[in-house]
Formats: structure tokens, C-alpha cells, sequence
């Protein structure tokens, strides 16, 4: 490494770490200023962090979380991957569902939870349900706009070489969607978080949304600010797995 | 000299025709390709050159008439032919080691079995050390060369192109012609070699099929009278001249301008030069 990446990469350093502390002594300063029932300091918020890691709150909300986004996740992706494949390939079936796809979509998921609510109760599935219902679509839209850009040349490729018709789906259109519906996965990840803390907040008193909507009405505001953290670097960490997912699979997409 | 009746043709065109509903995009196309033989297939852009060589493969159905590929109507594409596409079509998560053992792995046969022929493949077209590289790391010329490695790979009687080295740098393009040239003379395929260039194909064919009209129809067949193997110096000699004179007034012709063509046609038709060996497939 020459001396110039060096010194550029020590510039990109102490800019990241000094962003990092500019935010911290913010969140402080402000925190110390400000009413507690408003807003905590960070180091108000860091031992009460502490406090619900040592006596197991956190752990048993994420535990709970954790397994309706699985699950929930699961088959958001079986229905988005298989859904988008069909969409895509199948003309008739696309005509008549695209426009309820697409409405549903463009509503915001967090309208529909009341209804569900009417219609499943309470419990880990209605959470699942809704989780689906948020997770799917990116999937869903992705996968089939992947599945339909094929190019007919590779189609033609296929025929000509005479590969068979179900193994015209195994080595050309799968291969192709692939990176498209992690593209979708990518997006999905995040969708799905969102989900799984509205979830919480309509559906149970458990799980991290749960453990959010009782730490406001205890006016618990270092509680709040701690779990808004947890839930802010559990997005990041999703965001980074879904990255990784999706430059894996579209290595060949380069160039 | 066999003349052509004793030889059966690799490929049969029977007065082939092609409709969109109303639209006709070409009729009445009737052509042989004869094993080891080039025959070009030239035409303005949009004369359904490229269709015309889908019907040909089963790729598509034509509208009227028959194809025969080694005496059989072709329903589907056949056994034994393959396709060089205009776009490389190379699958982009494949290597250039599996897109070229494709035809074989389509058909059931092991990439471990496929490894010895593809091997000797990827040296021929000169690609040795890129086997385990992906295409987006080779330049389209590259590229064309694992698609003509990977329909040399299933020892095809007949070899289709369709453009092949229009998507490539002029330079590129001269290469490519040589190479496959040299290729095709290891081999004896009967190829069909679609071009919208006139030099092109009138170097890489031993007839050429001129198109023209709308809804287009042949307008002549060509003897190019030229033996192989042809060079770069090919392109110099009197014979390829007259020939692509020809071909040009033929594709660039008026309907209402009938006056040069006569003089350039007997030179084409009755001079055969002293290339008379290399008309025993006389189209008449």
C-alpha cells in the first residue's frame, strides 16, 4: 500500500469516527438539556440498555420477535420468489393479478393490521401474517421483472441446443432471476423489520414493539431511546446481510 | 464432377413463406446448402434475413413451405445443427468452460465428460487460459469465439450464423472472418451465414442467396467462385471484386432501374473463370 491510500484512508477513518462522536456528544448535550420524559442522554440510555440486557427483558422481546420474522420471512419469500415466476411466465395469470398486486402495494401495509386484527386476533400468526404482507412484494416485483427480462436470444440459445422445457427453467430462467429476487430479498429484509415492530404494536404486548409501547407509557424515555438503538442496528445488520446476499448471487451481473 | 442432384443437400429450402397476419415478410424461398458448403444469405436490413434463419433451425414456424435438414422437416430445432447468435449468446453466469460444453450438457452429458472436447475446443478458437472466466470479463470478440466453440461442440452438420460479427469492432470482425474460415475448413459442415455485409459475404460464402423486394423474395443466387482457402488477400483479387459489385447493385438495385445489372450478372453467371471446380453445386 502506497503512502497516498494511506493517508486517504486514515482521512476516510477520523471522518467516520468523528461523525460517530459529533452524534454522541449531540445526543448528550441534548439529553442532559432536555426534560427526561422528552428525551435521555446518551449515557442514560446506554445503562438502561445494559440494565435490560442483565435482566433478560431484551433477550426474551428479541427471542419473541425474532421467531414471527422468521417465520414470517419464510414464506414471504416463498410466496413473493414462486408468485413472481408465475407472474412473470404465465401471461393470463399476470393480466388478472397485476393490478391487485400493484394496489396493494401501493397501500400502506400499516392500514390493513386493524382488519387483520378483526379477522385473526391476536397471537404469533396474525403477527406472521403481517409480516408476510409487508416482506412480499419486493420479492414478488423484483422476481417477475427479472423472469420477464430474459433475453429471448438466451431463450433461443436454450431451444436451439434443444434443452428440455423444464430444464429450460433449471439452467436458464432460475439462473437468470436469481440476483433479481435477492435484489427483492434485500429489500424485503427491511420491509419485514417495519412489519415485525407494527406487528408488535398492534397485535401483542410482547416482542421488541411491545417492550417499546409499554416503555412509553411508563414515560420510560432512556427504555425507549435504548430499544430504538437495538432496533436501528438490527436494520443495519439486515441491510448488510441483504447486501452481501445480493452482490453474491449478481457476481456475473458486473459489467 | 458429381453435379448437385447426386448430392443430397444438407439443408433444403422449399418455397418457404412467412406472414404476420397481414404482413408478409417474405415468400417463396426455395435454397439448398450442400455439406461442406457456405452459402451467404444478403439482404437490406429488415428483409427478414434473420427470420428466414429461424424458420430454418425450428426456431419458428414458417407460414408456408417445408425445411429439410439431412432429408427431415424440421418441427423443432434438430439434432445436429447449430446456432453462432448475433448477440454472442452466451448465458452470463456460466463460465466460458460451461457455456461451451452447454450443447452437450443440455443433452444429459457430464461436464467431466464434456471436459476433453471442450478443452480441445476452447484451444481452437484460441481462448486457452479464459476457461474458468465469466463473459463479462472477455471482449465481445472474445465472446463470439465461445459461441462458435460451444456450436462446434455438438460436431453439427450444419452451423447457422446470424450476424455473427455484427456486433463487433471492424478490426475484430476481419479476425473473426479468417478464424473462422480456418475453423470451418478442419470441418465439413454446411453453413449458412447470414450477413447484412456485402464484402462479408461474399468472403466467407461459396453462394450467395440475394433477398430483395418487399415482401422480399430471392432475387439471384450466386456462384462466388472463389476456392478456398481464402486470406485477407482475397479480398483483393478481380474475381472477389466482380462478385461484390454485383451483390451490391443487386441488394441496392431500383425496381425501376434495370440498366447495369445485365453486363455484371453474365460476368457472374457465365464466367465461371478458372474456378469451374467449384461449381458442381450449380443452383439452376
Amino acid at each position: 500500500m502506497n503512502r497516498r491510500t494511506t493517508r486517504h484512508r486514515l482521512r476516510v477513518l477520523s471522518g467516520y469516527v468523528g461523525g460517530v462522536l459529533l452524534g454522541a456528544v449531540l445526543w448528550q448535550v441534548i439529553g442532559t438539556i432536555a426534560p427526561h420524559e422528552v428525551f435521555d442522554s446518551l449515557s442514560d440510555t446506554l445503562a438502561r440498555l445494559w440494565q435490560i440486557i442483565l435482566d433478560g427483558t431484551l433477550g426474551t422481546a428479541l427471542w419473541t420477535s425474532f421467531q414471527t420474522y422468521l417465520v414470517g420471512m419464510v414464506f414471504a419469500l416463498i410466496i413473493g420468489a414462486f408468485g413472481g415466476l408465475l407472474l412473470a411466465r404465465r401471461q393470463l395469470l399476470r393480466i388478472a393479478l397485476e393490478p391487485y398486486a400493484i394496489a396493494l402495494y401501493a397501500t400502506p401495509m400499516v392500514g390493513i393490521i386493524p382488519f387483520l386484527l378483526a379477522l385473526l386476533g391476536f397471537g404469533f400468526w396474525p403477527k406472521v401474517v403481517v409480516i408476510i404482507l409487508f416482506a412480499f412484494f419486493p420479492v414478488l416485483l423484483n422476481t417477475q421483472r427479472g423472469a420477464q427480462s430474459i433475453s429471448p436470444e438466451l431463450l433461443d440459445v436454450a431451444r436451439v441446443y434443444r434443452t428440455r422445457e423444464r430444464d429450460i427453467w433449471r439452467h436458464v430462467i432460475l439462473p437468470y432471476t436469481l440476483p433479481f429476487l435477492m435484489t427483492g430479498v434485500r429489500q424485503s429484509l427491511a420491509r419485514g423489520l417495519v412489519g415485525m415492530i407494527a406487528a408488535d404494536f398492534f397485535l401483542s404486548s410482547d416482542g421488541l414493539g411491545g417492550l417499546l409501547i409499554t416503555a412509553s407509557e411508563r414515560f420510560d424515555t432512556a427504555e425507549m431511546l435504548a430499544i430504538t438503538l437495538v432496533i436501528t442496528v438490527i436494520g443495519l445488520a439486515l441491510m448488510a446481510i441483504g447486501r452481501a446476499l445480493e452482490n453474491h448471487f449478481a457476481r456475473w451481473r458486473v459489467g | 464432377m458429381p453435379t448437385v442432384t447426386e448430392v443430397e443437400p444438407m439443408i433444403h429450402v422449399d418455397h418457404l413463406g412467412k406472414q404476420y397476419g397481414e404482413r408478409t415478410v417474405f415468400s417463396d424461398i426455395s435454397f439448398d446448402v450442400n455439406p461442406g458448403e457456405i452459402v451467404s444469405i444478403v439482404g437490406p436490413s429488415g428483409c427478414g434475413k434473420t427470420t428466414l434463419l429461424r424458420c430454418v433451425v425450428g426456431l419458428m414456424k414458417p407460414s408456408h413451405g417445408t425445411v429439410l435438414v439431412s432429408g427431415t422437416p424440421v418441427v423443432d430445432p434438430p439434432e445436429g445443427v447449430a446456432m453462432v447468435f448475433q448477440h454472442f449468446g452466451l448465458f452470463p453466469w456460466k463460465t466460458i468452460a460451461a457455456n461451451v460444453a452447454y450443447g452437450l450438457t443440455a443433452k444429459g452429458v457430464s461436464m467431466k465428460d464434456a471436459a476433453p472436447r471442450v478443452h480441445e475446443l476452447i484451444k481452437l478458437v484460441g481462448l486457452e487460459g479464459f476457461e474458468k472466466s465469466y463473459p463479462y470479463q472477455l471482449s465481445g470478440g472474445m465472446q463470439q469465439r465461445a459461441g462458435l466453440a460451444r456450436a462446434l461442440a455438438v460436431e453439427p452438420g450444419v452451423l447457422v450464423m446470424d450476424e455473427p460479427f455484427a456486433a463487433l469492432d471492424a478490426q475484430t470482425r476481419d479476425i473473426l472472418q479468417l478464424e473462422l474460415l480456418r475453423i470451418w475448413g478442419t470441418r465439413s459442415a454446411a453453413m449458412m451465414f447470414v450477413t447484412h455485409s456485402i464484402d462479408e459475404a461474399v468472403l466467407m460464402g461459396d453462394r450467395i442467396v440475394i433477398l430483395r423486394g418487399r415482401p422480399s423474395s430471392i432475387f439471384d443466387i450466386v456462384d462466388v467462385g472463389i476456392p478456398h482457402p481464402r486470406g485477407r488477400e482475397t479480398v483483393d483479387t478481380d474475381r472477389f471484386r466482380t462478385v461484390r459489385d454485383y451483390v451490391w447493385r443487386a441488394v441496392m438495385h431500383d425496381e425501376a432501374d434495370d440498366t447495369p445489372l445485365p453486363t455484371d450478372a453474365d460476368a457472374v453467371r457465365i464466367e465461371p473463370q478458372s474456378h469451374r471446380n467449384m461449381n458442381g453445386h450449380d443452383h439452376g
